[in-house]
């Protein structure tokens, strides 16, 4: 079940009663069953593979860990690696391979095509697959100890807030949480419910109504004018963040209720100046998973050649985040556009740092602004190849229009949907503004006045059933 | 080499790594606390500091460097 | 020692509690408050969509009606019905419904008398199983409380349905705006209706093009709530006619839908008419405002072809009544 179907709001309040109910000291064991009957609720196969990575994780870190073997850990590693990576690998990829090598094989006059399967992706494996790697990774490298309760590794892996679609979270950090004292803890308790409100209030009111228009116009590109995609193309990133980040918040919230500590997975992103700060507020947990295990070791064995040396790894790492979104060229390219972006930005860096402090620009609101702008049309126009446009031929079909076709109304189906639409990206574009620059002012969550506190849970929850979209939100992510 | 040779070493490669001439580390300092430390920076940063002591980091090393006081014990144990 | 602590842990579950039981009322009665509002202000509009599908539930005493999708809400004038048949006529039909809208709206129009004839637009794609179909169920949740006669079918939306319309404002969702704009002065002085039915003025420049029609899974609710809209015509005595209406689109194959339609009215020996692809309105592009609406001069045209037919059918029936 999904956060925002009708049955998670059963499934969460009776967990979490029966989870306080519990005495303390076997809690996780009830999380454990309830995070399993949570994943079985989808496809009871699923929960298999899932339970199979887990093994394989388990078995491979103890015996990475164990002193006798300490001669073969990285072939251990490697092949823990790559066991694990077969499940993802096999379902997500399999069907690409397949068509490229078929085309490769016709190409050369050779035909020879496997089956095509048409497999429906085990909803949350990228997920998961990387919170495993990374257990793992980190076995390896002495961060952590290999866990020797199956049990809380299998928690890990299932945590049934986080095995859909993350926040992507480390061993170190979760494991301690599930093995230690997890109290009824009236504030966080709290401030969760608070996470929890506004996350459905990102994905419902304003995600999946903005997502009504942009899919109206990203699947009959042919048949709107340049304005209209452009339009389009703007409100595909809010679409996006409200959509992981409303729903990455409800996780971190649900987490939260039960006394874990979960890390943020998205830092008000609009608000970035640059490209590179775009990504420290961006999907949070996934960049900071590549940075540790993929960019740093291979920046750190291309560091004789330097700045270059980051600028490949900057792109190679990018290029995989890409691939992690999906098996497709779009991806690729939106990927390796990434890495461009970034690339182009570490090389400038000098010079630009120099160019703002002479004349003291980062001091200038205009030109903060003026940049966070222009970071946004750079995220924007790239999210055309990022998810907007199924193929790379429709992207470039779409920047063209853009650029030649600018004449002409607006597209809309009907006013209301705009005013909605616009109502609710105000409503977040403004709390998000007061947080960022008056952190503490004009407080309504944490208002000392109760009476504040609790007109504006009302008024969010009030919103929500007026605007909010209750028929089939498809949530992004869920084909990770 | 002492320790304080070893604190100037590393204080002029910060300052020209991460441009802010006026940086004078401590301890307890971390990526946080300076502006353009960023993990792009941080790898140009490592490779000067292995030029500049004549020694190579192993990357196990580099994940444990949790403040500029450990680097500083770090370089302190290599050059020795 | 022990009790000591025993009422300090009574205290934060209690008052957690507390503030959760007041947060729920709170919601309650914003949820009323507002709910009543928004309820008000809907019956109160005197025009647009919202109204004429409150005019539909509640207020025809028309003759004919036409009931059905958009195709039906644009490709049937009910002045031309009105003017050859001589009997007052109402287009009942909505953008964006399926057969499950029809239904209902037929339930409630019978509780408050029998029509005499009664059209249903069926689309080419009628039956087919979509998602959609259940989401645009909303439609009708404003009517769920003060006609019972529709909750089954508001029902089918969704297992939890009924409990999300325990909330007020729930069945007004997304309606906000629309209900504003439709109680505004200027709005009560548009009229963009003819009895119900709403003109299209675009003509399709495209030309016509052949090919398969694909066939789509059928939705087994569809199907049976199809059959019980004939038979519940026929038991109020009403005279049913289904009908195709034309598509831009040479189709080399009939629809699934059409098909499956078709022999079902045959065996309530109900008159299906199928113009979905007749040649004479075919071949003039300028008659459609697009590839599955006619404008108003292609409505026009085409009403008065059925109109034909079914003052032929009546007549046949009488010269074979009287033998």
């Amino acid at each position: 079940m999904i956060f925002t179907s009708f049955n998670f709001l059963i499934f969460f309040p009776i967990v979490i009663i029966i989870f306080f109910l519990f005495p303390q000291k076997y809690r996780w064991h009830f999380l454990l069953f309830a995070s399993y009957f949570f994943y079985i609720n989808l496809k009871p196969v699923y929960a298999l593979l899932l339970a199979g990575v887990t093994l394989i994780t388990y078995i491979f870190t103890r015996l990475i860990d164990n002193p006798k073997f300490a001669n073969h850990k990285k072939s251990l590693l490697v092949v823990n690696i790559i066991l694990a990576l077969l499940p993802l690998f096999f379902f997500k990829y399999y069907n690409f391979v397949n068509q490229s090598v078929f085309t490769f094989l016709d190409y050369m006059g050779i035909r020879w095509q496997l089956p095509q399967i048409n497999f429906i992706l085990p909803i949350g494996i990228s997920f998961y697959t990387f919170m495993a790697l990374g257990y793992s990774i980190d076995v390896y490298n002495e961060e952590i100890h290999a866990e020797k309760s199956f049990g809380i590794v299998a928690l890990f892996l299932s945590f049934f807030p986080l095995v859909l679609s993350g926040p992507i979270e480390r061993a170190p950090n979760m494991f301690p949480q599930f093995k230690g004292r997890l109290l009824f803890n009236y504030y966080k308790i709290i401030k969760g419910l608070q996470w929890i409100l506004w996350g459905y209030f990102m994905k419902l009111v304003v995600a999946d109504r903005i997502a009504i228009y942009v899919h109206a116009i990203f699947t009959n590109i042919s048949n709107h004018n340049g304005k209209s995609l452009f339009v389009g193309t703007l409100l595909y990133p809010i679409q996006v963040y409200a959509d992981l980040g409303g729903y990455s918040l409800i996780a971190i919230g649900c987490a939260k209720v039960m006394g874990i500590e979960v890390m943020q997975n998205f830092n008000r992103p609009f608000f970035a100046t640059s490209m590179s700060e775009f990504w420290r507020r961006w999907h949070i947990s996934l960049i900071s998973w590549l940075t540790d295990y993929i960019y740093t070791p291979l920046a750190f064995n291309l560091r004789r050649y330097k700045i270059w040396g980051i600028v490949i790894a900057l792109l190679l790492t990018f290029f995989l985040s890409g691939l992690w979104h999906g098996a497709t060229i779009t991806f690729m390219v939106w990927g390796t556009i990434q890495g461009i972006f970034l690339s182009i930005e570490a090389l400038t860096n000098k010079r630009k740092k120099n160019f703002v402090k002479k004349y003291k620009l980062h001091q200038r609101g205009w030109y903060l602004f003026i940049c966070s702008l222009f970071t946004y049309f750079l995220f924007a126009f790239s999210e055309i190849f990022g998810g907007a446009t199924e193929s790379v031929s429709q992207g470039f079909l779409v920047i063209k229009k853009i650029f030649t076709n600018f004449s002409g109304p607006i597209w809309y189906e009907n006013p209301s949907m705009i005013l909605i639409s616009l109502s609710a990206i105000f409503i977040l574009f403004f709390v998000e503004l007061k947080t960022e620059y008056f952190p503490g002012k004009f407080s309504f969550f944490n208002n000392e006045n109760w009476v504040v506190r609790f007109l504006s849970y009302g008024f969010l929850i009030t919103i929500i059933l007026l605007i909010g979209v209750f028929d089939g939100g498809q949530f992004i992510y869920f084909q990770f | 080499m002492d320790k304080e040779a070893i604190i100037d070493k590393l204080t002029n490669i910060f300052r020209d790594v991460f441009q802010d001439p006026e940086i004078l580390l401590n301890n307890e300092m971390t990526a946080n606390d300076v502006g353009s430390w960023d993990s792009l920076s941080h790898m140009l940063m490592i490779e000067q500091v292995e030029t500049a002591f004549s020694f190579k980091f192993k990357l196990k090393e580099i994940n444990k460097l949790k403040n500029v006081g450990v680097l500083i014990e770090l370089i302190e144990s290599k050059v020795v | 020692m022990p009790t000591r602590l025993l009422t300090f842990k009574n205290n934060i579950y209690a008052r957690f509690l507390l503030k959760l039981i007041s947060l729920f009322l709170l919601v309650f009665i914003l949820d009323f408050i507002i709910g009543g509002l928004l309820n008000r202000f809907y019956f109160t509009q005197e025009s647009g969509n919202l109204f004429r599908t409150t005019y539909s539930f509640e207020h025809t005493s028309e003759d004919l009606l036409v009931f059905g999708s958009s195709t039906a809400n644009h490709d049937y004038p009910s002045e031309i019905f009105q003017k050859r048949l001589k009997l007052s006529t109402y287009n009942v039909g909505r953008d964006g419904t399926s057969i499950f809208y029809d239904y209902a709206l037929l339930q409630s129009i019978l509780k408050r008398y029998s029509p005499k004839i009664i059209i249903l637009n069926f689309d080419l794609d009628e039956f087919k199983k979509t998602s959609e179909s259940y989401d645009r169920i909303s439609s009708l949740l404003p009517y769920y409380r003060r006609h019972p006669e529709i909750r089954p079918i508001v029902e089918l939306k969704s297992p939890y349905e009924k409990i999300k319309l325990f909330s007020k404002i729930y069945p007004y969702n997304s309606l906000f705006f629309s209900i504003l704009a439709g109680n505004a002065e200027f709005n009560k002085k548009r009229r963009q209706d003819y009895q119900g039915y709403v003109p299209l003025t675009k003509i399709w420049g495209e030309s016509l093009h052949s090919t398969k029609y694909k066939y789509q899974e059928l939705d087994s609710n569809k199907i049976k709530i199809y059959k019980a809209f004939i038979h519940d015509c026929i038991a109020a005595r009403v005279k049913l006619y289904v009908v195709c209406a034309p598509f831009f689109v040479n189709f080399e194959n009939r629809s699934n839908s059409v098909m499956v339609g078709e022999n079902i009215a045959n065996e309530y020996r109900v008159k299906y008419f199928d113009f979905s692809g007749d040649p004479s309105i075919l071949n003039k592009p300028s008659l459609f405002a697009d590839m599955s609406h006619l404008n108003r001069k292609g409505a026009e045209i085409y009403s008065n072809k059925i109109i034909d037919k079914i003052i032929n059918e009546e007549s046949q029936e009488v010269s074979s009544q009287k033998r």
